[in-house]
């Protein structure tokens, strides 16, 4: 992402080949150290999450208890499924198992790999499309903005963004539905699905991917025209922009590359609320994904099935947090 | 710093409307809410009309799933959204705060900060508050509270610590220290006071976001349960009947997004931009 448009500030005037080695050498291990503090913090979550559900009353087993079951048979099934050893071999069993796919059973006995293979393809398709349009109307909404600071259209983005920032996705979805759907019978109200599981027609997927979409987009346009305006401040873009250089090619050559740290990171965090809404939009919608499985798995209480669907999405959220650093030490590379 | 000041600055001193104008909606949208329930005409637990009824003039938004009144569950349905939002706001930006005055004074609690809030990222607050909701039964709105304060925290405390960072360094902290004052003093009697602008800035941040979180738990039915008025409970309830009686979920809808805007808004008027700038990171 970063790439071609290296800040033109520091072009020369330092011995090339002698410290390319060295930078890439100090690059890796910047890298290196990013991806286990990364990890250490992954692991350091998913056993506070495990705590939480041992410390907190109620298990799996009695969550599904049927009315009426006497002690004996909670027992029997708290020791079918294993609930009855230690707490640190059960954490130490679920961690060794979860990078070989192996998400544990859920309190219905299934597995809870088989539970979520079929409807995931779905949520990552409905999560990718949204990610995608985010950051493009951030970028480009964000950008137009910085083109004439304090102009109308700076004016009107931010007063929009702001104001889109603060909405739940439902809220969305409500709006969408009622002018694309039942004002207009533009687009269908709930997702059909066909026989392989998929939604049977893309036109179901625009509200979804809108209601996740706008709200993530007010929150990192705000973050983008942040980022600009600070880079705007920074000499190398005052000095291009005395130069008398176009305004454009000075937002976009000058400014734009070293506000990418500050930008990736926003994405980064919009991650985890995507995937959040992800998981109301799809109740709302009717949409066959991971978010309605959760939805049931709520209602029945089946704890492990929520763990690790919350593994899941801390593992995602910890390689895009990743890729941020790797765009931060790439950006922070060149300068240094 | 002083540069990106001088280029990015609002006016220095904004007019009174000017800072009133967007806050007025916020203010009269939540007294309205609060005084709701003694506006309610109708009983929110009583059928007074067909379900799914049209708007008409027994009930002027029509009626709900049961034919309970959509306009008196509307206007008793905010308060208890809008008094846990508060609670959760002023408890996060109050434990954020002092945490956040001691953890500058202290390179290693400074560093710990940093860690918890990176590792709360990782838990999206939907899944967060959903964990808390299964493993403790029947906690209701009490526990999609305490989810909502423990979720937020680091995130507040974070930006506290971050904009008291560069005071830990001043002069004046530096004098203090030289003096023989105790880090209790440091904290609370030197550090607090300048951080007024990011304390406001915060609590109009977690604000938007406890409205965010808690309607976002009814909505899924973790927090209160039927037959409370409730306007997420109530987009969730009615939202089989949309297109018999819109009015039942188009109303809740409007008014927890009225809130959220309103309320964003006027934070965003009475913060200054700079402070509200380094909340936003």
């Amino acid at each position: 992402m970063t790439g071609t448009t290296a800040p033109p500030a520091e072009s020369a005037t330092r011995p090339v080949a002698a410290s390319a080695a060295h930078r890439a050498g100090a690059l890796a291990l910047r890298i290196a150290s990013a991806l286990g503090k990364r990890l250490a913090m992954l692991l350091v979550l998913l056993a506070v999450v495990f705590a939480a559900i041992e410390l907190l009353p109620g298990d799996a087993a009695s969550a599904t208890s049927e009315r009426g079951e006497g002690a004996a048979g909670i027992a029997a099934r708290r020791h079918l499924l294993g609930l009855d050893r230690p707490v640190w071999e059960r954490f130490w069993d679920w961690i060794t198992a979860l990078p070989t796919g192996d998400l544990g059973t859920s309190a219905r006995g299934q597995q809870v790999t088989d539970l979520l293979a079929a409807p995931l393809p779905n949520t990552i398709l409905l999560g990718t499309t949204a990610f995608v349009l985010t950051v493009i109307a951030a970028l480009a909404l964000g950008i137009w903005s910085a083109a004439r600071p304090r102009g109308i259209v700076d004016r009107v983005v931010d007063l929009t963004s702001t104001a889109a920032f603060a909405l739940p996705e439902f809220v969305v979805s409500i709006g969408l539905l009622l002018v694309l759907s039942l004002w207009t019978g533009w687009l269908p109200a709930a997702t059909v699905t066909g026989g392989d599981g998929a939604p049977a027609s893309w036109t179901m997927l625009v509200m979804p991917v809108l209601a996740l979409t706008v709200p993530q987009t007010g929150w990192n346009t705000r973050i983008v025209r942040a980022a600009l305006a600070d880079q705007a401040a920074t000499p190398h873009v005052e000095a291009a922009h005395l130069d008398g250089l176009p305004r454009r090619r000075v937002l976009l050559r000058h400014a734009l590359p070293g506000a990418w740290p500050a930008i990736a990171t926003g994405i980064a965090t919009s991650t985890g609320m995507l995937l959040g809404g992800t998981v109301v939009v799809e109740t709302l919608f009717n949409y066959p994904g991971i978010g309605t499985v959760l939805a049931g798995a709520v209602a029945d209480r089946d704890t492990p099935v929520i763990a690790a669907v919350v593994a899941c999405a801390a593992a995602l959220i910890t390689v895009v947090l990743l890729l941020a650093d790797l765009v931060r030490a790439r950006t922070l590379g060149a300068r240094s | 710093m002083t540069a990106a000041a001088v280029l990015d600055q609002r006016p220095a001193r904004r007019s009174w409307p000017r800072i009133l104008l967007p806050v007025v909606p916020a203010v009269l949208l939540v007294l309205t809410a609060v005084l709701g329930p003694a506006l309610a005409a109708r009983p929110v637990d009583k059928p007074v009309t067909a379900p799914y009824a049209e708007a008409g003039a027994d009930a002027v938004l029509g009626g709900d799933q049961l034919g309970r009144d959509v306009l008196s569950r509307l206007l008793n349905g905010g308060s208890a959204l809008i008094g846990s939002a508060l609670i959760v706001s002023l408890a996060v930006t109050a434990l954020a705060t002092l945490l956040g005055c001691y953890a500058v004074l202290s390179p290693r609690l400074g560093r710990l900060v940093e860690r918890t809030a990176d590792t709360a990222i990782l838990l999206p607050p939907v899944l967060g508050i959903m964990l808390l909701a299964l493993a403790w039964p029947g906690g209701g709105r009490p526990a999609i509270t305490l989810a909502a304060i423990v979720l937020g925290t680091p995130y507040a405390l974070r930006i506290v610590a971050g904009a008291a960072a560069p005071l830990a360094t001043a002069g004046f902290i530096e004098a203090a220290v030289a003096s023989g004052e105790g880090t209790t003093h440091l904290a609370l009697r030197e550090i607090l006071p300048n951080l007024r602008a990011v304390v406001l800035a915060v609590f109009g941040l977690r604000f938007v976001d406890a409205v965010y979180v808690i309607s976002m738990a009814g909505f899924l039915q973790l927090g209160p349960q039927p037959p409370e008025a409730d306007w997420a409970l109530m987009i969730r309830e009615n939202g089989p009947g949309i297109l018999l009686n819109p009015w039942a979920v188009v109303a809740p809808g409007l008014a927890i997004g009225l809130l959220a805007i309103s309320v964003n808004l006027a934070a965003n008027a009475l913060a200054p931009a700079t402070a509200r700038r380094s909340a936003l990171r």
